[in-house]
């Protein structure tokens, strides 16, 4: 069978399979079917532009497959990266029960199923789920967690060398490597992306990694980074 | 204490100009009954960044500060919440340790709720859930508003020439 970019196109969520992992997608029967009618199950490419800063909310997509890029843009034009949004996350959201614009950009990374929810349908479908309305109490909370995270971040860091060294540990600690002595990171971003993470220059990111390998305490292998020494990371991490 | 004790919400002469207290009058009763109302005395801490979450504070009147901190203990001012905010709700809801620290300003009346009474009162009450799920919405864009202002203030001079000084604490 044919499907659009090589995705395997979820069409029901009440045969997901990973639907009990999502927080938001776990829903009580009733409240699923609801959402099931509401829903339009669409698949974009690599790079596809879901929504814009400032435009006005649709509605919410719900990310099912792939992986999403949010970020937040200043007058000049320069571009920091929020996060990167994983399966079963919301996009979206805040803008679409408060009315206001969308607050970020949102931009798919790899080719993405996404479910979209019209805004008058989703706060129907709010109104009739108590449970529903819960989860995306759950969703938002986590939002404002990472939000806070990054103020602090960018707030309170002093050099850019602490703030790589925060994002690397952050991303060391996913996907079972935290016990790791050595742990691995998968870097599925470029350096330019890095950068707009970390509110820095590409140069800087380079350079800053030159340094790291230079002093032994990551290598690389290929887009695999190996984190050799963790407690001088550990070190650079903290506030000077 | 300049201003009186409102012991009750169901007399609470404020209740419809606050978001989150004007709800139903089933709900309302349900609410007064989990709820407990403190007086406290101006720089209390409410909550601490990184501590377990307990509930949720809702402010009656005074205000407070939000902060978070850095590993060294350099402060930085999020916002000031006023009258009517319900604080600590983030963390309630998802669980994690208080994101921020809630600071008073004033001498202040606040109601606290418990987290356990907090999830079965919304699971139960969907007008009182959604108005949550607004007020979370409205925190975020806040959040998302201060990410903006500070990320774009970018390293080629040191940052703490630009940003004001009441910020700093």
């Amino acid at each position: 069978m044919l499907t659009p970019y090589g995705l395997d196109i979820i069409e029901s969520c009440l045969a997901c399979k990973m639907r009990a992992e999502h927080i938001f997608c776990d829903l009580p029967p009733a409240a699923l079917q609801t959402f099931e009618s509401v829903k339009y199950a669409t698949a974009y490419p690599k790079g596809a532009v879901l929504f814009v800063e400032g435009q006005t909310p649709r509605g919410i997509f719900v990310l099912c497959k792939g992986r999403v890029k949010l970020s937040i843009c200043s007058t000049d034009g320069k571009t920091l990266i929020l996060k990167i949004a994983e399966p079963g996350e919301v996009l979206g959201l805040s803008a679409t029960v408060s009315g206001k614009p969308y607050e970020l950009t949102a931009e798919t990374v790899d080719p993405c199923q996404v479910n979209f929810v019209k805004r008058e349908d989703f706060l129907r479908f709010l109104k009739e789920h108590a449970d529903a309305c819960l989860r995306v109490a759950e969703q938002l909370s986590e939002k404002y967690n990472t939000a806070c995270r990054e103020i602090r971040s960018l707030g309170l860091s002093h050099s850019a060398a602490e703030k790589l060294a925060k994002l690397l540990l952050e991303w060391s600690a996913k996907n079972g490597e935290a016990a790791k002595a050595e742990p691995r990171v998968k870097l599925a971003l470029t350096h330019e992306e890095i950068a707009q993470m970390i509110g820095t220059s590409r140069e800087t990111v380079t350079r800053l990694f030159a340094d790291l390998k230079r002093r032994q305490i990551v290598q690389a292998k290929g887009s695999t980074l190996l984190i050799r020494n963790k407690a001088a990371l550990k070190a650079l991490a903290i506030t000077q | 204490m300049e201003s009186m004790i409102q012991s009750s919400c169901l007399t609470c002469d404020f209740r419809p100009d606050r978001l989150f207290c004007d709800m139903p009058a089933e709900s309302l009763r349900t609410f007064d009954e989990i709820k407990s109302l403190t007086a406290y005395p101006r720089s209390t801490v409410l909550f601490a960044e990184g501590r377990p979450v307990r509930g949720i504070y809702i402010l009656c009147d005074g205000r407070a500060k939000l902060s978070i901190c850095s590993d060294t203990g350099k402060r930085l001012t999020l916002r000031i919440a006023g009258p009517g905010e319900v604080l600590g709700l983030g963390a309630a809801l998802s669980n994690t340790p208080y994101e921020v620290t809630a600071e008073l300003l004033d001498h202040s009346q606040v109601v606290f709720v418990r987290r356990k009474d907090l999830l079965k009162f919304l699971r139960e009450h969907r007008e009182a859930c959604l108005q949550i799920v607004r007020m979370l919405s409205q925190d975020l864009h806040g959040a998302y508003e201060r990410v903006r202002t500070i990320g774009m203030i970018r390293t080629r001079r040191p940052r703490i020439m630009f940003r004001p000084r009441a910020l700093l604490v």
